[in-house]
């Protein structure tokens, strides 16, 4: 697509993965340190710590509802166009959840309710935590499996990880909490961005011709595709914000990062790094 | 098009079964059975957060712990029981089920006091507790009259059931909790003459009910319960005053719950002689022989704790949506799915500008889907998660074509039939890995019981597979077919 100018032939494979590297560190120094600080990598959302998510539509101005809602542990109130707010509350006894249930019927008699408790939390937490190692380690059997070669697999492996790692930062930063959306956003990403390394690494290992044109090739489609998986994700975040559809936002948001940061890794530091195999195996050092 | 481009089309047995699962889904949706007034929707299975209504999820306090001991497991047990101060049943040889919550320090404490180790803890109930759970919760949501109700029980692989899920579909937060809560009121009651009776006791004066029985070398079922001194004294004067006790069967005890006769016999022979002498606080009713008795004696025994759970729970989370929530919820999917579509319709057809190319991946697209859900309304419940895996379908779905298409017109040309199939299982190469990944990395979440997540996962899996095997392979035939007219 013309608007786009990344001629990928043109750089040396030590410029391609610098910024990658570069970014991965930090987010690796970046989600280490909230690890130290705070015993999670990433912000856990009420599905992992416990708590109660209300969604609702109302007129009602954030104060009002923080007035109306006075005598409970009210953390947060989000708010989106179409008067949307989504409220999130620290973790209630039973007792206090009737009540608070009670007082939300009162006035709100249309909003949905989330209610997650803490042991629960905790077990999803762990749950959630084997799920993206399982999914992982999975992924990279597949990946060594399919092409039989330690280094292109490496890359593979290391880009989806990146990916991961990038975004994680990524979802810090922009204070999106990990909950059950999220995770399931995370793990799609590792199906979703092997696509493109795959695609990638097949045609540079598989195919014959020059080494610039089956990159260019596979850069050519690998693009349309993550535009196209991107649109998709667009489409459904714009519906999904305007909608209030809590679940659909979270995952489409952490797919926008993941599959932006997904360009980056597969065309800098994946194809980065199969350029320098293939010339430096070849015996063709320049 | 031409007839012999149509002939070229159906010739491949893929793009066959491609137009037959969709018409096969199309029909399973909307026309069996007809459901022409169930909306666009049809006969798919929506979730709870579509179509409105309240969950509820139950933990227990009470653990399940594998032990190891020297001594004899039952009065190891019975042991244990004194000592925790808690029902402590056997479930298997070396599993004993703990009523009561207790960390794993302390019981590993006091197994040591009794001459045992704990193998494994985990917090949950056996599976047959699991089961009288679900059952007491079924009947109590019965009682309520909600119309349509779920009860699962949701279990680790160790089979120790870990949590129970209650769905009230149309019900609000309030009845969910009191399905809970609430307790029946049960009592007992005395025939006097006739179809008369007279008050005896409530269940406050159970103070325990045991698990069904057999009486010592007979096939008959029976449950027993303990009375308080009270209640005891009560029972004795009623038998006594009423002349229960000379003429037993004239004078049937009459169990109620809720209003409702559950359970009615007379005095056992022995029983009327004991009550005769003193006060009798163990008392045990017979429910008759073999299976039909047990299931009698479960009932009973449900009946006698008066919808009351054998193990203490904790409500671990819950949720409600109302039902015009869920209907906008509904809608605001549908919208999603079709925007993303045209979305995707507008950039592939910026890239490729030829619509016998984008019309195909389009109408392909919308193929997976449409069988996609063909085959979901069999066996996965629509949630929110599970339409943001069929938007993930979607993308990935287009993803897979645009690499079949760049794959097969290598270079612009339109290759010769030779050229074609090698190059289109090249691209089928690449989707397969591409696709295995995929179904491995969500194949976690599909095992695991992430509640919410598992729906996402399997549609997703589902969405893959047929793609791969079916619509994404037809749809290369497809492009072929039409290209080289």
């Amino acid at each position: 697509m013309g608007f786009f100018t990344y001629d990928i032939s043109k750089y040396p494979p030590a410029h391609m993965v610098a910024l990658p590297i570069v970014l991965l560190g930090l987010s690796l120094i970046f989600l280490s340190f909230n690890t130290l600080t705070t015993g999670l990598p990433v912000d856990p959302g009420i599905d992992f710590a416990g708590g109660v998510g209300v969604t609702v539509f109302t007129p009602d101005s954030k104060e009002g509802i923080e007035e109306y809602f006075a005598g409970f542990p009210l953390l947060s109130v989000g708010e989106s166009i179409n008067d949307g707010k989504y409220l999130v509350f620290e973790q209630l006894d039973e007792e206090q959840f009737r009540a608070l249930t009670a007082r939300i019927e009162e006035r709100y008699p249309d909003a949905g309710i989330d209610q997650i408790g803490e042991t629960f939390g905790k077990t999803l937490q762990s749950q959630a935590l084997l799920a993206l190692l399982f999914s992982f380690a999975g992924m990279s059997v597949v990946v060594f499996v399919a092409f039989r070669t330690v280094i292109p697999s490496i890359a593979v492996v290391l880009s989806a990880f990146s990916d991961i790692v990038i975004t994680a930062a990524f979802m810090n930063v922009l204070g999106i909490s990990l909950t059950l959306g999220t995770t399931a956003a995370l793990l799609m990403l590792i199906g979703y961005s092997v696509d493109s390394d795959i695609l990638l690494t097949s045609k540079l290992l598989k195919r014959k011709g020059k080494l610039d044109e089956k990159l260019e090739g596979a850069f050519r489609t690998g693009v349309i595709m993550t535009t196209t998986t991107l649109t998709a994700v667009a489409a459904m975040f714009v519906v999904s914000s305007i909608g209030q559809i809590i679940i659909i936002r979270d995952i489409s948001v952490v797919l926008l990062i993941g599959l932006v940061v997904d360009l980056m890794n597969t065309w800098m530091l994946n194809s980065g790094l199969l350029k320098w195999y293939l010339t430096a195996s070849k015996g063709g050092v320049k | 098009m031409s007839n012999s481009t149509l002939r070229a089309v159906f010739s491949d047995w893929r793009v066959v079964l491609m137009t037959i699962l969709v018409a096969f889904s199309l029909i399973s949706i909307y026309f069996v059975p007809l459901s022409f007034n169930q909306g666009v929707t049809g006969n798919l299975q929506l979730g709870l957060d579509l179509e409105g209504g309240a969950w509820i999820q139950l933990g227990f306090n009470s653990e399940v712990v594998r032990f190891d001991t020297d001594r004899d497991a039952s009065s190891f047990a019975a042991d244990l029981g004194g000592r925790l101060d808690a029902e402590v049943l056997l479930v298997d040889e070396d599993r004993l089920e703990i009523r009561k919550y207790y960390t794993q320090e302390e019981l590993e404490a006091a197994f040591e006091e009794a001459g045992g180790t704990v193998v494994a803890y985990e917090r949950g109930v056996s599976e047959s507790t699991a089961d009288d759970i679900k059952r007491i919760l079924e009947d109590k949501i019965n009682s309520l009259g909600t119309r349509d109700a779920k009860v699962n029980t949701l279990s680790g692989m160790s089979g120790v059931t870990k949590y129970i899920r209650i769905e009230l579909a149309g019900a609000d937060i309030a009845t969910a909790q009191d399905v809970v809560g609430q307790q029946g009121k049960f009592e007992i009651r005395i025939q006097t003459s006739g179809n008369a009776t007279e008050h005896v006791l409530f269940g406050d004066a159970i103070t325990s009910v045991s698990t069904p029985s057999r009486e010592p070398g007979s096939n008959l079922w029976g449950v027993g319960f303990t009375l308080n001194d009270e209640g005891a004294q009560a029972f004795r004067n009623a038998a006594l005053t009423y002349g229960a006790v000379d003429n037993p069967e004239a004078h049937e005890l009459v169990m109620l719950l809720d209003d409702n006769i559950v359970y009615s016999a007379p005095l056992s022979p022995n029983l009327a002689g004991d009550l005769r002498v003193s006060t009798v606080r163990s008392l045990s009713a017979s429910t008759g022989v073999g299976d039909e008795g047990l299931k009698e004696a479960k009932n009973l025994e449900i009946h006698l704790r008066a919808g009351a759970l054998p193990v203490d729970v904790f409500i671990a989370g819950s949720g409600y949506v109302p039902a015009a929530l869920g209907e906008h919820f509904k809608t605001m999917s549908i919208l999603a799915g079709i925007i993303a579509l045209l979305a995707v319709g507008v950039v592939v057809y910026y890239r490729y500008r030829e619509p016998l190319i984008v019309l195909p991946m389009i109408g392909t697209n919308i193929a997976e889907i449409v069988i996609l859900l063909g085959i979901a309304r069999f066996i996965q419940q629509l949630d929110l998660a599970a339409i943001a895996g069929i938007i993930a379908v979607l993308g990935t779905g287009i993803d897979q074509l645009v690499i079949i298409t760049d794959e097969v017109l290598y270079e612009g040309g339109i290759p010769s039939p030779n050229l074609y199939q090698k190059r289109f299982l090249r691209a089928l190469g690449i989707i397969v890995v591409a696709a295995s990944t995929t179904v491995i990395a969500m194949l976690p979440l599909a095992l695991m019981d992430l509640s919410s997540l598992r729906g996402f996962a399997i549609v997703t899996i589902l969405g893959v597979l047929i793609g791969v095997f079916i619509t994404r392979p037809a749809y290369g035939k497809v492009i072929m077919a039409l290209l080289s007219r």
